[in-house]
């Protein structure tokens, strides 16, 4: 018999008691406007923060969203409880966001050209030192290579255990250890000549 | 970059959020003061810790909020006036396998097989191998191909066999599996092979300086920054000599 619950999803990847979780999918399996309305309430702001720091654009990220419910709620009739449902929907969300920025092919950009270099940032253009931290922060994670940045996303903006990770990646926690390393390395060679302005 | 290297800048990120044990964090200080590339790849990383915490406590753009229910519930209500999709072919499948029936089954052929592999193995007698793996006093298990240490990198046996000395015994927390590194000569650090055990099961765990024989699957890694022969999973091993 399936369990109410994943035994191995934990309570950071779990929005919603499990036997809770169990009848509001059977009821937006029927149709249920109302329980389609509860699992967007519950799983909406943990997604949007995963999508808008995957995307790296909140415009852009709206299309996203849009398309990673639409595909949880059609697909919610294949769902069958051997994983939290939370930990499906960011999978379909992590995907959604990969495939998206595939399409886009965003350019590489390096930093510098964007804020300028070291001790040169453009003060005309960034107004205060907050806000040229701030850009030059999301800038560093947004042009990180797509594995390093999820993962850089899961484990900072998700607060996420390696555990965790791992079954969102689908690859082991070792993997996903090494993978945070190769993403901070890189992180921290983007942001050398900000170093100054970040600490 | 050597064997202790890897295993250990897995775990700099969290030695650097105070995550790891005290035992582990003197065995990780111990080798950065022993390692300077390590010192200086842990001085990045702290770098980029620091930076991704910081990141992490940006509040999201503000320039959009997401969608409201009533829009995605907009673009989803057309699509409901047929149930929601039910499972595809391969969920059905899967569904199928899942009754109790197909399940009782399944666990009927999987307790068969492994009675049948226990007999089998009693049943083989030591044969003499061709080549340079010993046969010492353990029993060969058939299928298996020797293949030296040395010869890893021109092998292409899928299930081999294989003998060496211990060298180094490491149980690596984030795989939760058990690390042996094998060499071929005692005190000398190549040629080896990193033997990768997922469940001890009853496996005895051999020492440094002791001879085994492991049986498993070869494989080459070759993720970014290592690149080695490995018997992963080890099916079996046997220590020949202590």
């Amino acid at each position: 018999m399936a369990s109410d619950v994943c035994p191995e999803q934990t309570v950071a990847l779990r929005a919603l008691p499990g036997q809770r979780e169990r009848s509001i999918v059977l009821a937006a399996r029927r149709g249920d406007a109302d329980a389609f309305r509860e699992l967007y309430s519950a799983y909406r702001d943990p997604i949007w923060t995963l999508v808008v720091s995957l995307v790296g654009d909140s415009s852009q990220a709206q299309d996203v969203m849009q398309n990673v419910f639409f595909k949880a709620f059609r697909g919610l009739g294949g769902f069958r409880f051997q994983s939290g449902l939370f930990t499906w929907i960011y999978r379909i969300a992590r995907n959604e966001c990969l495939n998206h920025l595939r399409r886009r092919e965003v350019p590489y950009v390096p930093l510098e050209d964007v804020l300028g270099c070291g001790d040169e940032i453009d003060r005309a253009r960034v107004s205060d030192l907050e806000e040229a931290r701030r850009a030059a922060l999301r800038d560093a994670v947004k042009h990180l290579p797509l594995k390093m940045r999820e993962v850089v996303v899961l484990k900072y903006v998700e607060d996420l255990s390696y555990t965790e990770m791992s079954r969102i990646l689908g690859c082991p926690p070792g993997t996903v250890a090494s993978r945070l390393n190769r993403a901070l390395a890189e992180l921290e060679t983007r942001l050398r000549p900000f170093k100054g302005l970040l600490l | 970059m050597r064997y202790p290297c890897f295993f250990l800048r897995k775990k700099f990120v969290s030695y650097l959020e105070g995550g790891v044990a005290p035992g582990e964090a003197k065995r990780l200080e111990k080798h950065l003061g022993a390692c300077r590339e390590c010192a200086e790849l842990l001085a990045r990383l702290r770098s980029g810790h620091e930076a991704g915490r910081q990141f992490g406590r940006l509040a999201p753009d503000a320039g959009h909020r997401p969608p409201e229910f009533e829009e995605i519930w907009a673009a989803i209500c057309p699509t409901l006036d047929r149930p929601a999709r039910p499972a595809m072919a391969g969920g059905r499948i899967l569904q199928a396998l899942s009754t109790p029936l197909a399940v009782r089954l399944l666990i009927v052929l999987v307790l068969t097989q492994a009675i049948l592999l226990v007999v089998s193995l009693r049943k083989i007698p030591s044969p003499v191998v061709a080549g340079a793996v010993r046969t010492g006093d353990a029993p060969l298990l058939q299928g298996y191909a020797p293949v030296r240490i040395a010869e890893f990198s021109s092998n292409s046996e899928f299930r081999v066999v294989t003998e060496g000395f211990v060298e180094d015994v490491y149980f690596d927390e984030h795989e939760k599996s058990l690390h042996i590194k094998l060499v071929e000569v005692p005190q000398k650090h190549e040629p080896f092979v990193i033997c990768e055990i997922r469940d001890l099961g009853s496996l005895t765990i051999p020492q440094p300086g002791d001879r085994v024989r492991v049986y498993g699957t070869a494989r080459y890694d070759a993720q970014p920054g290592r690149g080695w022969h490995e018997v992963n999973p080890v099916l079996t091993l046997a220590v020949l000599k202590r």
